[in-house]
């Protein structure tokens, strides 16, 4: 008898598949799609990354919005209705309109209207004050209890980030780590550290991740960004994930997280 | 070159621009695989369609996100898989995955004679109901890397563990598997 595993190769070609439906991928017309910037890779995927924005960026100042729109939203019909924002791309050295706008954060609010559509208190750093801005991002777009995020745009000893204009990024939302994720998206040129905040469990991600992976208060896996792609720390405190995004330390990073 | 399939980044870098004939591209290449795997892991057709179709949808509003020197095969099947876990969770129900063998099948022995295609045929038969006895993980695990044939890092994205559980898994799932057959071959 052939290997067992030889034979399951051979099983492959036979197995009988419900065929394949044509996916279509499409928007309802008046649907808003645009991409954010891309940030940079490494070697030439850095090239085509810069290529990509500096394309983005030129056909959005020739165009505008709204052909772009139009013919984006032209493209097909689709069934899934979902809700997006628009974000200015590339925007140099910062962006116009409201600190964070370009970044995919939500809707802009005031703190008190976060508060009032989120079950959760929100923490405000005091080593950071009151944020320079705080966006709400609800569902189908955002977890499915919500997820505010705090922009600050200038934080002593912090850098400013030259592309988005923001120094530290405060992340909210009920949900759990998935720990399973962890290694398979931090990529090779990133670190990551277990730590304590607080008695907290977190982790401390040292490099450039630009995703992360979480699992929402409703049990559904939440393939998130980290917007500013810079070091990272994630602590669950208490069944409300935060994350603190900025070019830091450690020690900056558990400074402010030991202030909310 | 002309006739030749674009390159993955090409493409992604192309429908970051907007190109949406871009896209297209890229659905149509990776629809198969896309629907199979959340077909796997949602045991229904009706189910794995809804998960690929937003999945595709979620692909494209995250495509800046991916990196044009990864793969983007991992990176796709890991929003698919999510996809289709979601609907798995939010319907409370998981239908039990029953793979089956295609009745046009036949086994690729030159002139294999009327009997030995009748053997061969049960054995695969016999083979395939052993692997949809086996526990959901176990299923799961051997349907990915033998069935889908995703690599070990395709599988960890689709079933939503570390690249080395797949294997510690993927061993076990083997074992029991094997211990199946030769229980059977025995009676």
């Amino acid at each position: 008898m052939p290997d067992l595993e030889q034979q399951l190769t051979g099983l492959a070609r036979a197995i009988d598949w419900p065929a394949t439906p044509q996916i279509r991928v499409s928007f309802p017309a008046g649907e808003v799609l645009s991409l954010p910037a891309r940030r940079g890779g490494s070697g030439w995927g850095r090239v085509l990354a810069l290529a990509a924005a500096a394309a983005i960026l030129i056909v959005a100042t020739l165009l505008a919005y709204t052909p772009t729109r139009d013919v984006i939203a032209g493209w097909l019909n689709l069934h899934t209705t979902i809700h997006q924002e628009q974000h200015p791309p590339t925007p140099s050295p910062r962006p116009p309109g409201q600190l964070g706008s370009n970044l995919g954060l939500g809707t802009a609010v005031t703190l008190e209207e976060a508060q009032g559509q989120v079950s959760w208190k929100i923490a405000v750093p005091s080593a950071l004050g009151r944020p320079d801005a705080v966006y709400l991002k609800l569902p189908p777009s955002g977890p499915s209890q919500g997820e505010v995020t705090l922009v600050y745009g200038h934080s002593p000893g912090i850098n400013v980030s030259g592309q988005t204009g923001v120094a530290v990024l405060v992340t909210e939302a009920r949900g759990a780590i998935n720990e399973n994720y962890f290694q398979k998206m931090i990529g090779p040129e990133s670190t990551i550290q277990q730590v304590s905040v607080g008695g907290h469990p977190g982790y401390w991600i040292a490099g450039h991740p630009h995703d992360f992976v979480f699992t929402d208060a409703n049990g559904n896996f939440q393939d998130d960004a980290l917007r500013l792609a810079t070091n990272t720390l994630i602590f669950d405190r208490s069944g409300t994930l935060v994350r603190i995004e900025g070019d830091m330390t450690k020690a900056q990073a558990l400074q402010i997280a030991g202030s909310i | 070159m002309e006739g030749r399939p674009a390159d993955d980044s090409v493409l992604i870098a192309r429908a970051v621009r907007g190109d949406s004939a871009a896209y297209e591209e890229i659905v149509k290449r990776y629809q198969q695989v896309a629907f199979r795997t959340a077909y796997v892991i949602t045991g229904s057709a009706a189910d794995a369609e809804d998960a690929a179709q937003e999945g595709f949808v979620k692909a494209y509003r995250a495509l800046d996100r991916f990196r044009l020197d990864a793969d983007f095969r991992p990176w796709l099947l890991r929003i698919m898989a999510n996809e289709a876990r979601n609907r798995v969770r939010s319907s409370g129900r998981r239908h039990r995955l029953e793979l089956r063998l295609s009745e046009g099948f036949r086994p690729g022995d030159a002139a294999p004679s009327p009997e030995a295609v009748a053997v061969a045929m049960d054995e695969r038969r016999r083979l395939l109901a052993m692997v949809n006895e086996l526990g959901d993980d176990d299923r799961m695990v051997i349907a990915s890397r033998y069935f889908l044939e995703l690599s070990g890092e395709e599988t960890a994205a689709a079933l939503g563990i570390a690249e080395g559980t797949v294997k510690s898994r993927l061993s076990r799932a083997l074992a029991r598997l094997r211990a199946r057959v030769e229980e059977t071959a025995n009676a």
